[in-house]
């Protein structure tokens, strides 16, 4: 038992310090620096364009100058102080520009991840008792071919045909510019109603792996000797399928909605550039462009750390849901 | 009036390739009060027939015929309707199996629950009736709380048992439920079995590939081949004496009878394809005839409440003995009585011994039943044939009989393939090149080899075990139904005569002819007989199954016998 845990912390501890060297060459690998940003840049904000003299003292007020390795030691012994250093775009802390931007990321995921779930459960459910039958049949072509598009290209089809066409949704951003909310409900409302969009994308985006992963062990699980066992109790065909099948057959598809909440966290990068939607995934984005060196590590290491921490999740709940995996 | 009736059951699965019969038109019933068994191998459709009585059978299953429960025809019903009948009328215990019981549930949860859904009690009351459940069934409340794989085989078993008693069920199967047990904890729910039955005198259907198990539980065993039922009837007497030669060839097979005998299956498999119209058994039966290959017999009934499924009218009689007496003139002019009036019948397709001491009238007998000397009194008749209107042992199909020493028995100067083909040749069997084929073929029969180096050798090269075999080729190439070996191993040393004899019984086995063994080795006699017939100064003083003859000898002079073996 102890030297499991200790070989457990031991991993986790090499994973975190590969991911943090890949965080922190990484951006310094791509060409440029963040102060010789040029008028060509396509990010459309504002230019600015700083002499060479300007260039070198940013350089070394950033500490840029000094060696690749004193700088990772630096980095390395400023984190240990859960210090992620200063944003040189926002020139504010890191940790405050991620604070800003996380909780709207971290709402389109979780939304999407409950609402793909969900959906793809009842259809897959749906598609297994029917099986065989043409219903079934029909769906699964359909889910299959629907998750041939990927999800930056839904998104843009989405918007273009709700937002653009029918105008029935914002086009950009998490909240109305400059609004002022008469209560609460309001306030929420305008926050569900411009966040719809984004979580649809990701949603139907995720569903087909949701449905085809509950059809398939729905169909497998029934097959087995206790639901048999289940219908030979006549329990009636509604307490066999779901507190019998759909029990046992949630197992995985709890699992990978688990992982998929961690994966996400990073795959959002381009639906929030779609929707111009002000999350991580954006954020993410300009600091990309702006070659801002401390954002992009921080931002990667919160992406990989809430990944790590899903996959923790995933492991405490599901020997929570079977027993047999129990220590 | 039956508790349950089944009438002309047919289930056969569909699949995309074919059509499985896995139960052909099967019917049986069950009194109130009465533990039927089932038993039969493996793929012989006893699980597919107890599984169509709770309506448990896939879909693709087609299902005719009809099931009838108290006046209620079951068959026919909706799942919806089946359900009222499922678990408080009919309840089944499922062979033990890791997930027979849900893996994710509390177990006492899984008993509890079709009490809440069948019974009008609330959940406490539920909880404390599982309790006692769990006490029947000798099981500590406290396992209540734990999952399936926390238990053990016999523990799950007991769970499955307690749950299938939950609703206090009018008829309970039990499909399988000790054959994943080892045998101290088959006993224990062997006995709880039986103490639940007299207590609670519940209606059983015992469903088992272990006929020892079934017997010690059931009044009345139906035997199932291939979908089919080929015997019924009460079990001692099933057991005891077996009319169809699958029964037998299933009782001969099980190492509880038959403690000392080695284990020999029966050979072949089930008959298969679809198109196949005769008797199930056709493909293994000892005792075929061209009608067995066309029509499937009925289950007709023979006396004493047993019925049975046999062209034939179940094992049928190969050779009858009777009066037979024989005496020997002594150089003092008096008579030496060899046989004694001596009655004795082979069936089909099984292994008579006979023991005794030298001198007791043994290989008289023998060369009597093999037509080698004609006795002073009696008859003999082969296949309902009396033996003087026809000679059996010159003729293909019927008696042949080895001699006790290879080096008589077979002449120095002939080689080998004349050795095995002489009575080809004296009967004038088949053309040369048939004979010598066929000569061949027996060679491989008895493991020799037959090339021409081997067939050009001549008799005297041989050893004794390589002379005893070629004289059972010689034997063989007669194809006999009757076999009888005369103290065929005596002369030859342990490790030879242990082949030998394996190679006579696993010939025997396979292409099932009757055996008639002639020994004094009271050890070898048991490995292969499945009957004993014990001889003394030229009479039968006993006659049994080999177990019960050798485990129990009720005649003085078996006992002696049985106690002169020197043991080690």
């Amino acid at each position: 038992m102890k030297n499991d845990r200790n070989s457990f912390v031991f991993r986790l501890v090499i994973t975190l310090f590969v991911i943090l060297a890949i965080n922190f060459f990484l951006p310094r690998i791509m060409p440029g620096d963040p102060f010789s940003t040029t008028s060509e840049d396509d990010s459309g904000d504002e230019v600015i364009i700083m002499t060479e003299e300007q260039r070198l003292y940013y350089m070394s007020y950033y500490g840029l100058d000094k060696p690749v390795h004193e700088q990772f030691l630096v980095y390395l012994k400023n984190l240990l102080k859960a210090d992620l250093g200063r944003s040189i775009y926002y020139k504010m802390p890191v940790s405050d520009v991620i604070m800003l931007h996380l909780p709207w990321t971290m709402m389109i995921v979780f939304g999407s991840t409950v609402i793909s779930t969900v959906a793809g459960v009842i259809l897959g459910t749906f598609s297994a008792k029917n099986r065989k039958k043409g219903s079934d049949r029909l769906m699964m072509a359909g889910m299959i071919a629907f998750a041939e598009i990927p999800s930056f290209l839904l998104g843009l089809i989405l918007l273009l045909a709700f937002s653009v066409h029918f105008r029935l949704f914002p086009l950009a951003g998490a909240i109305t510019p400059f609004a002022h909310y008469s209560g609460p409900v309001e306030q929420l409302w305008d926050i569900l109603y411009h966040a719809f969009l984004p979580v649809m994308t990701l949603s139907l985006a995720q569903l087909t792996g949701v449905y085809l992963l509950t059809r398939n062990t729905l169909i497998t699980v029934t097959t087995k000797d206790y639901i048999r066992t289940a219908r030979a109790k006549g329990l009636g065909e509604k307490t066999v399928w779901t507190r019998h099948a759909l029990r046992n057959a949630l197992l995985p598809v709890v699992t990978r909605a688990g992982f998929m909440i961690g994966i996400m966290m990073g795959g959002v990068v381009l639906v929030e550039s779609v929707f111009s939607y002000p999350g991580i995934g954006m954020t993410l984005r300009s600091a990309v462009v702006g070659r801002d060196y401390p954002l992009i590590q921080g931002i990667l290491l919160v992406i990989a750390v809430s990944i790590l921490i899903c996959n923790l999740l995933v492991d405490k709940i599901y020997s929570k849901l079977d027993p047999r995996v129990a220590i | 009036m039956s508790l349950l009736k089944i009438n002309d059951l047919k289930c056969h699965y569909q699949t995309e390739i074919n059509t499985v019969k896995a139960v052909d038109g099967v019917s049986f019933e069950i009194e109130e009060g009465e533990i039927l068994g089932i038993v039969g191998e493996s793929g012989s459709g006893k699980t597919t027939a107890a599984l169509s009585i709770m309506g448990l059978l896939p879909e693709n299953t087609a299902i005719t015929g009809e099931i009838t429960y108290k006046d209620n025809v079951i068959s026919s019903l909706s799942e919806a309707e089946m359900d009222r009948f499922r678990w408080k009328d009919i309840a089944i215990v499922f062979q033990n199996g890791i997930e027979v019981l849900n893996p994710v549930m509390r177990v006492g949860v899984q008993v509890i629950e079709p009490m809440l859904k069948h019974l009008d009690i609330s959940p406490d009351e539920a909880r404390s009736k599982c309790a006692d459940l769990f006490t029947t069934v000798h099981l500590d409340p406290k396992w209540m709380d734990s999952y399936p794989h926390q238990l053990s085989g016999g523990m799950r078993q007991r769970v499955i048992l307690a749950m299938a008693l939950s609703c206090d069920p009018k008829l309970l199967i039990l499909d399988e439920v000790t054959s994943a047990l080892d045998a101290f904890t088959r006993k224990e729910i062997r006995d709880l079995l039986v103490e639940l039955q007299e207590k609670n005198g519940y209606t059983m259907l015992m469903i088992s590939h272990d006929i020892t198990f079934v017997s010690s539980v059931a009044s009345r065993v139906v035997v199932m081949y291939s979908g089919k039922v080929v015997e019924t009837g009460p079990v001692k007497d099933v057991l005891i004496s077996p009319r169809h030669p699958y029964t037998r060839g299933l009782i001969h097979s099980t190492p509880d009878i038959f403690v000392y005998k080695d284990l020999w299956g029966i050979p072949g498999d089930i008959s298969a394809g679809s198109g196949f119209k005769g008797c199930p058994f056709f493909s293994r039966c000892t005792q075929k005839t061209s009608k067995c290959n066309e029509t499937t017999p009925a289950l007709i009934p023979v006396g004493g409440g047993r019925e049975i499924a046999c062209h034939r009218g179940g094992i049928a009689g190969l050779l009858q003995a009777s009066d037979l007496s024989y005496s020997y003139r002594l150089p003092d002019g008096q008579y030496l009585k060899a046989v004694d009036d001596v009655d004795l019948e082979i069936m089909e397709g099984e292994v008579l011994a006979i023991v005794g001491q030298t001198g007791s009238g043994k290989s008289t007998l023998a060369h009597i039943l093999a037509n080698v000397i004609q006795p002073a009194t009696g008859n003999v008749s082969f296949m309902g044939e009396n033996t003087n209107a026809e000679n059996y042992g010159s003729r293909l199909n019927g008696v042949q009989i080895v001699f006790q020493d290879p080096f008589n028995s077979t002449s120095n100067r002939f080689t080998v393939i004349d050795a095995i083909k002489e009575p080809l040749d004296i009967n004038k069997i088949g053309s040369e090149e048939e004979r010598v084929q066929m000569a061949k073929d027996c060679l491989e029969l008895v493991h020799l080899p037959n090339n021409d180096i081997f067939l050009s050798k001549y008799c005297g090269e041989l050893s004794g075990g390589q002379r005893q075999r070629v004289a059972l080729a010689r034997a063989m190439v007669m194809q006999p139904k009757l076999l009888i070996a005369d103290e065929v191993t005596s002369a030859l040393d342990v490790s030879t005569s242990a082949n030998v004899m394996r190679l006579l019984k696993g010939l025997q086995n396979r292409r099932g002819f009757a055996m008639i063994y002639i020994s004094h080795d009271l050890s070898m006699t048991l490995k292969i007989a499945d009957r004993i017939c014990v001889m003394n100064h030229g009479r039968i003083v006993e006659m049994g199954n080999s177990h019960d003859v050798m485990l129990s000898p009720s005649h003085e002079y078996t006992k002696r016998l049985v106690g002169s073996k020197i043991s080690v």
